[in-house]
Formats: structure tokens, C-alpha cells, sequence
């Protein structure tokens, strides 16, 4: 490769910073970097970001060696500023601290003493990075996709690299010296050494033309005003838990941070750092073992943390045309939904409705009011129907998550705990399970066995998703904007349907209404159900894998990228539907009133369906709800409720089939009129969970019967 | 050592045949082995080659000088940063001013003659990466499998004084085994003594605080039973083998005292400990290069082949196993149906592990020994258990060990370390609990923690490690048998009350002495058929599988309760029946059998007292 032409670079990154410009909305042109330069040469700007998407659009070649060898361009940039900043300077400079004073004196110095014609020694001169009152760092550019650390190997050495990781541990900020000052004792001049690694051997002999002409033999002093330094902070991160392969042990790097890249992070923040790769020279014994070993490092540049800025996970998070068609498919819902915990055979709604949680509902705060879009499940059942599995994978697939059982959480337990310090002796909070949860998703298993302090908190979550905490001293309101995905046992061992399901659960009524759905998951034996269950079972177990009749369950990674693309989506409900939505609600009521039923119905539900309705409208990546996704709703709604009520009528020995109870429903539509319309029987019956199928049997079988007739259209029916 | 010089090397490069730079394995050296890489690893896929290695594991360490070839196999407990190093660099000689170019690859140290010195700033050289996992000896090897080990490998050790070979390679026939046995405690010796002698700076420096103490060094999963360490360095396939796995390691050693940090000063801000933990000192944990590395699926040593040719079972397995289950039933006071349970734990392997599922576990929990039985009884019982397997370990429950214990393997991020602990253990390291020695008091943070993690393996074979910010998992393979009074308190796949046979109790302790002299003949078939059957192939034939499909629908038609679940440990149990008899296919009789044996269980365990 021909070597590069540095000082064509030189010229260029100068055109870059005077002149690259952004035109805004309003048509002006903005100087960005001209603008930062004035800044800087007042003194009110340490950080000269360096976008390189910016560089980029001025000169792609250039980015390309900016990141191969990015020590030596980061020097270049500063050499420039370092000549430019003087013409940008408009008026004179406050100083800001002792140093700049120092440099103000000495520059007064060395101007008298050019008038007497002195020639000033070259050692003596002051060295630039003394001068230098900034620093240069660069902006990755935003089609850069992060590292985990295992990804970052020798050949990088030397070039700009993003990684990802965990902060596990960080030294205190401390100085570290750049340029160290010496006065000599014997003639008074001034030395300067640059220092540029961890470790530097102070000068002691003065280099100045006085003491070695006359051998006076000056010794130089450190001047600790005179020295500049930088702050200098350390930090170790580690890979996070998703990018280490099964079975191994996550990999740690040092972080080497200086100037104002320090206290950006601290242990257990989950960060994005951009940097230099760089070996690390050391001194003494390692040289000894061998110079064989290198030890690296990260020079920073950018430390992002995750948890506060969004952004990042953005732009990971498209999806490849490859990932594109698997989505695009037609069955996609049903496929998406059976591809959670594909082990778990069947419960389709009940995945339909998890996967809902998943991608959550909108948020709404009209007003000041807060209006919760988390959806909130509780799956009940007797013990052994998979409750415990279901939960573990959403904690697993979902990105936020915190797993914990009502029982088995001690100490810090669900909310959160005031801790003292053992250092410091100070008050602090830890966040208990539902605060790490915060934005995600809380599963909590045998919610039944919850202690009671915690179950008062819980109220709280559920519904204004904040906890309140007033211990210690300390009153505070933590941010638990979490979705709870619960787990109960039945307290008798096994569900009685002859008894509510507060009876059943033993949580009062107030704190199950705060729950979307409800599901009761049970296990019947059931011929052909039984047949296919051992069918599976047997080929587990003979072949060693998964029966591979089933659909292909979609690979984990795409789901949650999905789940984040359908979290940015935010649905809104079209004025017309509000009608229909009322009219259901409404429904709801009158029929909860009418009949035995062992659930509740009150205007939570129709939040809840409002939920459920943007949930689905996210999923299918629209912007708004469409009737449909209302039907389906209310459909999961009337399952759920189907699920607790049904032992019911089957105890009662008389088990009405499906087309029976449709033809209740279009009874009922039908009212005093004698002709109602298919279309009609069609809405009402999806709401309640039929299919057209169904309903289209229904119809056959009653016209048989000749209870009504069809018209030869089929739009109308006409009871007879 | 004994028997050494008797003991002779096959001369490999005639075996070979044609390059007469091939050298003999056992004497290869660095050089060579670097001018013809695939030569030599080609000839070391050959496991008889493997037995002329000298074995780091028993092979005293001053009798093996620096970067000689040697072998090591040992449990990966820890997996360290990786090194970015000088694969190739070029070396000046100071007199003459000519240079040439050194390889790197497979040493710590910089190779420069007395005359030269390396250039590292020369643009020929070239940097490449490697990775450091931490070995450890099989933790829980029991001391049959480790004298066996040792009396097959010590043949191997090249005595610098014995090089000429005479040419009658001869195995050692299994009946010397028996005589070897009494070798085991001059080995203990050799450890100690190995430690005193060659790390005199660390022994002197232990005092001082700073300096880390050799335990947690090793950093052995039962401290009890300490093992012996090694860092491997790797030069490929950095992913390929999963933390806890079995390993064989094939490199070159490197004990240059150079690389101790111990007594480096440091002036950088970095911490002290961080250094010496990555830096121990060679004469305790010995540095390997690895040329080749091999992963095994059992460290029984009879089993071998790189330690002998495996002599195939002479006895059938229906013959043993009917020997065995006498034993075990004499054992569990005549209960032959405990005893067939027991016996199915003992060959008991995970087979499939998917996202959510993991089957083929078989954690049993014997109860209802009788209240009172002869104090020895259960470290009785093990000791029989642990003379059958080649690795197993025994842990009273007693209220202080909870307490005290580590349980879990828990990151120190001041040493970058990963510290481990009791449950870090190889594949089909056999835990025997006794739950008999626990105690009503109080248990602390660290015991309820402790019962936590144990009922978390043996419900789903998997440890959290504690990496302080996150949690990691990882899967095991460790048999779990619980013996107890009443029901444990631990959760298991299969349990089974003791049923009242013989009230002569008091003669429990002659019986169990009678069974260990009974069993002393058979042990090696015996060992043989429990390892051999662990890893047996198995099938269902779709006609059994159609009758097991009509079955499990009667048997849920007749009883509600019988579920998945219920299936599926059936399943695993005519499984483990058939594996047991040698088969590796399922039949109606296995499976009516193992039905009877459910059944059996069932009636026993409704007529244990119920929970209040």
C-alpha cells in the first residue's frame, strides 16, 4: 500500500473544520466545527467531538484511514486546531484555572524575551501539549455495529473500535501528568517533558545554555503548577451474559479513560464505549517474561450508557430482507405466538396473550393522567402444567427481565430495600426485582406466596407503575414501569370451580382485577389430546430432539428484534371504532351480570382491551387499530374468561356444543326481529371466540333443522 | 518410582516409516515439532501414542524439564482473557548485527541466545492471539481411578539417565492393579513435597497479606480434596470447549520460574492481585502449551484408551448387573427394589438438553433409612458407591457445612478470577447428600442459598454462577443422590422409602463389610459395565413406541393424575432398565418392568406419613 500523505491530510481536515457545514430547517448554514473551535478557543469547551459520519460525507477515504489509524489522526486534528484556534479567538480569555494563568505568564515571558533577540533553547521551548487546552475525540459512525469483547482480536489493534459490555469495575479519577514543569535552581529557567506512558524518569540536570556552559550543575524541581494534568480513570468491562457462547466465561478488557471520558460509567452500567485498541507497553518484570506478551487495552473516546440512551439498541435492531421473509408470512401471529417455549405443547391463546405482553400496549397520559400500557397476565392452574417453564422463557426472551418468586425473594426482595453503605456509612436504595424490571418484564412465580408488604406494593405497580418508598429517611418514587407476568397455585392443590377465583387464588379481588387476563391452565384428559401428547413425549425421548413436524420456531434473536421494531410503533384508535369498542364493553357487563360467572368484569376491562387492541396493532407494525385486532382482543378476553368458567358447566354434567351456544347468540342478537343479519351473527360470534367455520355449521345445521332460513345470498337469516 | 525402568517405549518413528526427522513422541521437542506441525499431530491421533506421553497429572514436576512434550487431562474450571503475543519476531545478534526470525507459537519466554537480543519494534513481526483456560485434576477423582491412573502412566516418564529404550512394548495386565493401590499415599507425599521445595519464595512470602494463598490459587471445587492445576494456553478453537468439560491436553510444559508475579514489583496503579493470580508461580500451576486438545465423555481410566488398550467386558452385562444388584440390595437392607433404583442412578446420563428441557437425569432420593441406623452406616455405603465410580463426592449436610460452604462459582473481579465452588464439578461426577446429619437450627444466608442452588441442579442440571451484575448458567451432569430420614427437603426426580426388611439393623455394618470383600474381584468389570452403560446408544422401535402411546392414554383414562411428567420419568426409567441390561432397544417386558417399578414406588410413597 502507498503510504499515505500526511500533510495532504493535514490540509484537507483543515478545509474540513473551517468550512464543513449543515444547513438547517430554516435554510442557514450552520459551522459546526468552526462553532466548536470559537468555543474552544475561549476556554468554554474542553471536547471536540469529531463526528465521522461528518467526515465521512466530506471525504470517504479519509474515515477509512481515520479508523485504521486513528492514534496518529487524532494527533493530526489536534495539530490543526491547535494552529486554528488562534484566528478564532475574538476576545481576550478569563482564565479559568491556575494553569492557564501559568501559560498566560509564560507566553508574556517569551515575548519580551524575543525583543532582546535571545534565542531560546529548543528543550526550554514550550511543548504544544502543554499549550493544548482541549482534546480531540471521535464520534463512530452510525453504521458501526458494536463488538462484544470476544470479537476484538489482534488484527485490531491500533484502529477505532466500539464494544459492548458491562462495567465491572472502576478506579478512582485520578491525575495523571501529561507535561512536567522543572525550574532549575541555579539559573531559573524553566524545563519541559512531555510525558507520554503510565511511568516517565523525572529530569534531573538542567539542559538549559547557562548551567551546562558554565557547568553550574542545576537541579531542576517538579513544579506541580506549572505540570499539566489530565484526569485519568481505569475501568474493566465485561461481556454481557447474550454475546457469550453457551458454556464459557465472559471476557473482561481495560478501559483506559482520560479528560472528560472519566466518570461516565460506573460498575453495573451497561455501556457502548468507542475507542483505540491499543497494546499497552510496560516496564520491568513484564518485558521480562517475555515481550511475548502484549497486554491490550481500550483508549476511550465515547462512553455511552445503555440503559440511559436508547439509540444505540436502534440501530442493531434492523432487520436483514432474510429475517424479513420469515416475518412476512401469512400464518405470522400463530407462528410468532407457537414459537414461544416451543416445548410447551399447545396453549396457543395463552401464548397469543404472552406474546401480547411482550410487545406491550401504548402509553397514554392525558393530562397528567397516567394511563399504563403494560399488559399484566396471571396464569393459574394446578401444580405441573408447565407455569414455571412458561415464565422462565418470556424472562429469557424478553430483553428487560426480572425472574423471582413470591416466596423465595429475600432481603431486597420485590420493591426495594434502604442499604447502608458499609463504606461510606450513607443511606442508599437498591432496587429490588421490580425496579430492575423497570421497562421490562417482571415474572413472578407462586404469586400467591407473596409477603404481604410486597403485595401492597404490587397494587401500586400495577395500575400507577411507580413504587413509593418511605423508609429510612428517605422518601422517593422509583420508576417500575414493568409488565407482571404472574404464576399461582390454586390454594386448595387443585382449582375448585365450584368457588371464585379469589377463593381459589386467596388474592383479594383488587389486586386481580389489576391483571389484563387471567388464565386458568388445566390439564384434562382428553383422548386425542392425550395420544398426541404421549407422541410427542415418546419422540422426544428415542430421537433425542424435537419432533420436526412442527412449524419452524423462529430463532429467539429475531424475536426480540421484532418485539423491539413493534415497541416503537405507537397505534392509535380511530374515532369510528370507539362505537364498537363501547358497545362490547358494554356487552360485557350486561352479560357478567346476567350469568354466574366466576370472574369480574368492571371498566379495567376495557382498558385492558384498549391494551390488547394497540398490542395487536403493534404487532402487525401499523399505526392504527383496525376492527380486527378489537375482534381479537375481546376474543383472548372471553377465552381467558372461557378458561375459568368452563370446568363450571362441565361439573353441571349438561355440555352445550359450540353450534348450540352460537345459535344462543344469534337468538339473543336476534332480539323481537325475525331476520338477522349473517354479517351481524359473523362480529358477535368472533368476539366470543368462534371461528367462521363454526358459525358457518352452526347456520347449515339450524337450517336443517328448519329453524330458520337462509337466504340465497347468504346475508340474511330468517327464523321461522 | 517403581517399576519404571521395566517398562519400555515402542520406537515411534519406525512405526511411521519414512522421515527420519520424525522423532519419537515422547522426546519431541519445540523445534522440531514446529518444522513439521501436521506430521506430528497426525501421528498423535493415534491414542497409543498418547500412553508414551509423560502425564503432568501424576509425573513429579521437577523430572520434567522446561518445554518437554507432556500431557495433562483435567476438568476446565476457569477460562482467562485472552493474550495478544509475538507469533513471530525477529531476534538481532548483538556481535555479528545479523537477524533472524523466531517463532513465537508454544512458549512464554522470548528464545534469544547469549549474544542477541529481540527487536520488538521490528515491522516483521507479526502478533497473534491465544487464550489461557484453567484445568484442574478432575475434581472428585476417587483414589482407585487416581493409583490406576498412575501405575498405567508412570511407565511413560522418560528418566534422563534411561534413554536407551529396549523394544518389547509391554502393557500392564489388569491384575496388577490391585498391588498398585497401596501407591497412593507416596503420592500425597510427592504433591507436598512438590509444593515445599520448588515454591520456597511462595511459602516464605505467605505470610505477608498481599500475597494470594496457594488454595486460592488451585482453586479446587472441593477443598477438601485438593487438586492439582494447570494453565493451558490454546492457539485455536478458543470456543470450542465448554467450561466444566473433561479434557486431554497434549503441549508443551513451561516452568520457567520468569513468570511468576508474585515477586514482581509493580509501580502501575493495577492491582497487585489481579497479577499474581494471573501469574502464579509456574512451580505450582505449570503452564502447557497446547498442541492438541482432546475432549472426553468419561474419565473412567479403565476405560482408556490412551492409557491401555480397553479389554472388552468378558462377563456379560446381565451377569453383572445381577451381581451388582445383589450387592446394593444387601447394602439397603435387603430392599431389592431400592437397590434396582439404585442402580439405575448410578448409570444415569443427561441425553438431551434443549432450551427448556433436559431429560435423562435420574436424581434419587433414598428415604426412610431407619432412624437410628449405626452411625457409620452412610459414609459406609458411600464408601462402597465411591469404590464403583471413578468420580464422586460425598457431602454431609450438617447445618455448618451449609453455612460455610461456597456452593456456586463466584467471580472475583479483584483477581479476575472465577472462584468455584462445591457444585463446580466434571460430567458424571456422581454427589452423594446426606441429609441424615442435618440438624434442626438455624440456617444462614449462605445454606438457604446453598439448598437453592442444589434444588436449582437437580431440577434442571444447570448452576448459576455469580458474576456479581449478572448470573451465567451452565449446563451440568452431576447425578444427585440424597439419603434421608423422612422425604428430603431437596427436590428429585425419583424417590424411594426403604422398606422395613431386615430388623436385624445391627448386623447392617458386617453386612456392608462382608458386601466390600465380596465385591473386591469384580470391581474393575463392575467399574467397567457402570461407565460402559452410562454412554450406551439407545432407540425405541415404533412399534413399542405405538404400544407406550395406546398405554399412557389407558393409564390417563384410569388415573388423572398421571400426566407428562409421569410419562416421562417412566420413559427415562425403562431407558435407564434397558441400558442397564446391556440393550440398546426397548421392549414390552423393560417397559411393563418399569411400569411395576413406578407403581411399586407410588404405593410406598403414599404410605410414607403425609406432610402437614
Amino acid at each position: 500500500m502507498a503510504r499515505r500523505d500526511y500533510t495532504q491530510d493535514y490540509d484537507s481536515i483543515r478545509t474540513f473544520l473551517t468550512e464543513f457545514c449543515q444547513t438547517d430547517e430554516n435554510g442557514t448554514k450552520l459551522f459546526k466545527y468552526a462553532q466548536q473551535l470559537v468555543r474552544i478557543a475561549h476556554r468554554e469547551q474542553v471536547q471536540m467531538v469529531i463526528e465521522l459520519d461528518d467526515v465521512n460525507e466530506y471525504n470517504e477515504s479519509l474515515v477509512k484511514v481515520m479508523v485504521q489509524n486513528t492514534r496518529r489522526y487524532v494527533n493530526i486534528f489536534s495539530d490543526v486546531i491547535y494552529e486554528l484556534l488562534p484566528t478564532y479567538k475574538e476576545r481576550e480569555v478569563a482564565a479559568k484555572d491556575s494553569l492557564d494563568v501559568y501559560i498566560e505568564h509564560r507566553l508574556l515571558m517569551e515575548a519580551r524575551n524575543r525583543n532582546q533577540m535571545d534565542q531560546r533553547d529548543e528543550r526550554n521551548r514550550f511543548p504544544p501539549e502543554l499549550m493544548k487546552r482541549y482534546e480531540v475525540v471521535f464520534k463512530p459512525l452510525s453504521s458501526e455495529k458494536a463488538y462484544s469483547i470476544r470479537e476484538v482480536k489482534a488484527q485490531h489493534i491500533g484502529k477505532f473500535v466500539t464494544i459492548r459490555g458491562i462495567v465491572t469495575r472502576s478506579t478512582e479519577v485520578k491525575p495523571m501528568m501529561v507535561v512536567a514543569t522543572y525550574t532549575c535552581d541555579r539559573c531559573g529557567s524553566e524545563t519541559y517533558q512531555p510525558v507520554n506512558s503510565m511511568t516517565f524518569m523525572p529530569i534531573q540536570e538542567c539542559p538549559s545554555d547557562d548551567c551546562r556552559v558554565n557547568k553550574a550543575g542545576g537541579k531542576l524541581y517538579l513544579q506541580t503548577r506549572g505540570s499539566k494534568f489530565i484526569k485519568f480513570q481505569e475501568l474493566k468491562i465485561q461481556e454481557h451474559s447474550d454475546q457469550v457462547p453457551v458454556g464459557h466465561i465472559p471476557r473482561t478488557l481495560t478501559i483506559m479513560c482520560r479528560g472528560e471520558a472519566t466518570r461516565q460509567a460506573q460498575p453495573g452500567d451497561h455501556v457502548c464505549i468507542s475507542g483505540v485498541f491499543l497494546p499497552l507497553m510496560r516496564t520491568g518484570f513484564k518485558q521480562l517474561i517475555a515481550g511475548l506478551l502484549t497486554e491490550t487495552f481500550l483508549d476511550a473516546h465515547r462512553i455511552i450508557c445503555i440503559n440511559k440512551d436508547e439509540q444505540i439498541s436502534e440501530k442493531e435492531s434492523e432487520l436483514t430482507p432474510d429475517e424479513l421473509a420469515v416475518l412476512s408470512h401469512e400464518d405470522f401471529y400463530e407462528r410468532f405466538a407457537s414459537s414461544l417455549a416451543p416445548e410447551i405443547y399447545g396453549h396457543l391463546d395463552v401464548k397469543k396473550a404472552l406474546l401480547l405482553l411482550l410487545v406491550g400496549g401504548v402509553d397514554k397520559r392525558p393530562d397528567g393522567m397516567k394511563i399504563r400500557g403494560n399488559i399484566n397476565i396471571c396464569l393459574m392452574g394446578d401444580p405441573g402444567v408447565a407455569k414455571s417453564q412458561l415464565l422462565g422463557y418470556i424472562s429469557r426472551l424478553a430483553v428487560r427481565s426480572q425472574y423471582t418468586t413470591g416466596r423465595g425473594s429475600s432481603g431486597v426482595g420485590l420493591t426495594a430495600a434502604v442499604m447502608k453503605d458499609p463504606l461510606t456509612g450513607e443511606m442508599m436504595l437498591e432496587g429490588g426485582a421490580l425496579v430492575l424490571a423497570d421497562q421490562g418484564v417482571c415474572c413472578i412465580d407462586e404469586f400467591d406466596k407473596m409477603a404481604e408488604s410486597d403485595r401492597v406494593a404490587i397494587h401500586e405497580v400495577m395500575e400507577q407503575q411507580t413504587i413509593s418508598i418511605a423508609k429510612a429517611g428517605i422518601m422517593t418514587t422509583l420508576n417500575a414501569r414493568v409488565s407482571i407476568l404472574a404464576a399461582a397455585n390454586p390454594a386448595f392443590g387443585r382449582y375448585n370451580p365450584r368457588r371464585t377465583v379469589e377463593q381459589n387464588i386467596q388474592l383479594p379481588a383488587a389486586l386481580l382485577s389489576r391483571f389484563d387476563l387471567l388464565w386458568l391452565i388445566q390439564d384434562k384428559a382428553d383422548r386425542e389430546n392425550d395420544l398426541r401428547l404421549a407422541k410427542h413425549i415418546t419422540f422426544v425421548h428415542s430421537h433425542g430432539k424435537q419432533p420436526p413436524s412442527r412449524t419452524q420456531a423462529i430463532d429467539m434473536n429475531l424475536m426480540r428484534k421484532y418485539i423491539m421494531l413493534c415497541k416503537r410503533k405507537n397505534p392509535i384508535i380511530p374515532t369510528e371504532l370507539t362505537d364498537y369498542i363501547v358497545g362490547a364493553y358494554v356487552e360485557l357487563r350486561r352479560e357478567a351480570r346476567n350469568s354466574k360467572d366466576m370472574t369480574f368484569t368492571s371498566a379495567r376491562n376495557l382498558l385492558g382491551i384498549l391494551r390488547l387492541s394497540t398490542a395487536l396493532a403493534r404487532l402487525r407494525l401499523s399505526d392504527a387499530v383496525e376492527k380486527n385486532d378489537v375482534a381479537e382482543a375481546l376474543r383472548l378476553l372471553e377465552m381467558s374468561k372461557d378458561s375459568l368458567n368452563q370446568i363450571h358447566e362441565h361439573q353441571r354434567g349438561h355440555v352445550p356444543n359450540t353450534s348450540d351456544k352460537i345459535f344462543a347468540l344469534v337468538r339473543e342478537l336476534a332480539g323481537s326481529s325475525k331476520t338477522v343479519k349473517i354479517s351481524d351473527i359473523m362480529e358477535r360470534c368472533t368476539t366470543k371466540g368462534y371461528k367462521p367455520d363454526q358459525v358457518d355449521n352452526c347456520i347449515e345445521e339450524y337450517e336443517q333443522l328448519n329453524v330458520w332460513l337462509v337466504n340465497q345470498t347468504k346475508t340474511k337469516v330468517t327464523f321461522i | 518410582m517403581p517399576n519404571c525402568s521395566a517398562m519400555t517405549l515402542p520406537n515411534v518413528s519406525k512405526k511411521s516409516g519414512c522421515e527420519c526427522e520424525i522423532m519419537e513422541i515422547p522426546l519431541l521437542n519445540l523445534e522440531s515439532f514446529l518444522c513439521n506441525e501436521n506430521g506430528y499431530l497426525e501421528l498423535l491421533q493415534n491414542p497409543t501414542n498418547w500412553q508414551k506421553i509423560p502425564f503432568l497429572n501424576h509425573a513429579p514436576l521437577h523430572e520434567l524439564k522446561d518445554l518437554s512434550l507432556v500431557r495433562f487431562r483435567g476438568m476446565i474450571q476457569d477460562m482467562c482473557d485472552p493474550e495478544i503475543y509475538l507469533e513471530k519476531y525477529e531476534v538481532r545478534d548483538k556481535n555479528s548485527g545479523s537477524s533472524r526470525i523466531q517463532q513465537g507459537k508454544y512458549r512464554d519466554c522470548l528464545a534469544v541466545g547469549p549474544h542477541e537480543e529481540a527487536d520488538l519494534t521490528s515491522n516483521q513481526n507479526v502478533h497473534g492471539d491465544r487464550r489461557t483456560i484453567f484445568v484442574i485434576t478432575v475434581p472428585g477423582l476417587n483414589d482407585w481411578a487416581v493409583s490406576h491412573e498412575r501405575s498405567v502412566s508412570e511407565v511413560a516418564i522418560q528418566k534422563p539417565n534411561n534413554e536407551a529404550v529396549n523394544g518389547h512394548g509391554q502393557k500392564r495386565s489388569l491384575d496388577d492393579e490391585t498391588e498398585n493401590m497401596e501407591v497412593e499415599p507416596e503420592e500425597r507425599k510427592t504433591v507436598k513435597r512438590l509444593c515445599n521445595e520448588q515454591s520456597p519464595m511462595r511459602n516464605s512470602g505467605a505470610t505477608s497479606d498481599n500475597l494470594l494463598s496457594s488454595e486460592y490459587l488451585l482453586n479446587s471445587p472441593l477443598p477438601d480434596r485438593p487438586s492439582k492445576a494447570c494453565m493451558v494456553k490454546l492457539y485455536s478453537d478458543f470456543d470450542k470447549f465448554p467450561l466444566n468439560s473433561i479434557v486431554d491436553v497434549v503441549g508443551f510444559l513451561s516452568v520457567d520460574p520468569a513468570l511468576d508475579g508474585s515477586n514482581h514489583q509493580i509501580e502501575d496503579f493495577e492491582e497487585m492481585s489481579e497479577v499474581q493470580a494471573a501469574n502464579p508461580p509456574p512451580s505450582l500451576i505449570p503452564r502447557l502449551h497446547a498442541i492438541l486438545v482432546k475432549p472426553l465423555d468419561h474419565v473412567n481410566p479403565l476405560l482408556d484408551e490412551s492409557l491401555q488398550p480397553v479389554v472388552d467386558l468378558d462377563q456379560t452385562a446381565e451377569v453383572i448387573r445381577k451381581d451388582l444388584h445383589i450387592i446394593l440390595t444387601q447394602c439397603l437392607f435387603g430392599d431389592p427394589v431400592a437397590a434396582e433404583f439404585l442402580l439405575l442412578h448410578l448409570i444415569s446420563n443427561v441425553f438431551l438438553r434443549t432450551d427448556m428441557q433436559t431429560l435423562g437425569q435420574f436424581s434419587l432420593n433414598i428415604c426412610g433409612l431407619p432412624t437410628g441406623h449405626p452411625p457409620g452406616y452412610t459414609t459406609a455405603l458411600y464408601d462402597i458407591i465411591q469404590s464403583l465410580l471413578p468420580a464422586s463426592h460425598y457431602f454431609p449436610m450438617t447445618l455448618e457445612n451449609m453455612n460455610t460452604h461456597q456452593f456456586l462459582p463466584k467471580k472475583d473481579y479483584k483477581t479476575n478470577k472465577l472462584v468455584s465452588g462445591l457444585l463446580q464439578l466434571a460430567p458424571h461426577t456422581h454427589l452423594i447428600l446426606d441429609e441424615t446429619r442435618l440438624e434442626p437450627g438455624k440456617l444462614e444466608n449462605n445454606g438457604v442459598r446453598g439448598v437453592q442452588s442444589l434444588a436449582d441442579l437437580i431440577k434442571s442440571q444447570q448452576i448459576k454462577a455469580n458474576f456479581e451484575f449478572f448470573e451465567m448458567q451452565y449446563d451440568m451432569n452431576i447425578p444427585v443422590l440424597t439419603l434421608s430420614e423422612g422425604r428430603s427437603m431437596l427436590p428429585c426426580d425419583f424417590q424411594i422409602p426403604l422398606k422395613d426388611q431386615m430388623a436385624g439393623d445391627t448386623f447392617i455394618e458386617e453386612t456392608l463389610k462382608a458386601a466390600k470383600h465380596y465385591l473386591e474381584p469384580k470391581l474393575n468389570a463392575i467399574r467397567k459395565y457402570l461407565t460402559t452403560a452410562k454412554l450406551v446408544q439407545f432407540n425405541i422401535d415404533p412399534e413399542t413406541t405405538q404400544m407406550i402411546e395406546q398405554d399412557f392414554v389407558d393409564m390417563r383414562k384410569a388415573d388423572q393424575r398421571f400426566g407428562p411428567d409421569q410419562l416421562s420419568s417412566l420413559l427415562i426409567l425403562a431407558r435407564l432398565l434397558a441400558a442397564a441390561r446391556g440393550r440398546n432397544m426397548l421392549d414390552k417386558e423393560l417397559w411393563n418392568l418399569a411400569k411395576s417399578l413406578q407403581a411399586e414406588q407410588q404405593s410406598r410413597l403414599e404410605q410414607l406419613p403425609k406432610r402437614r
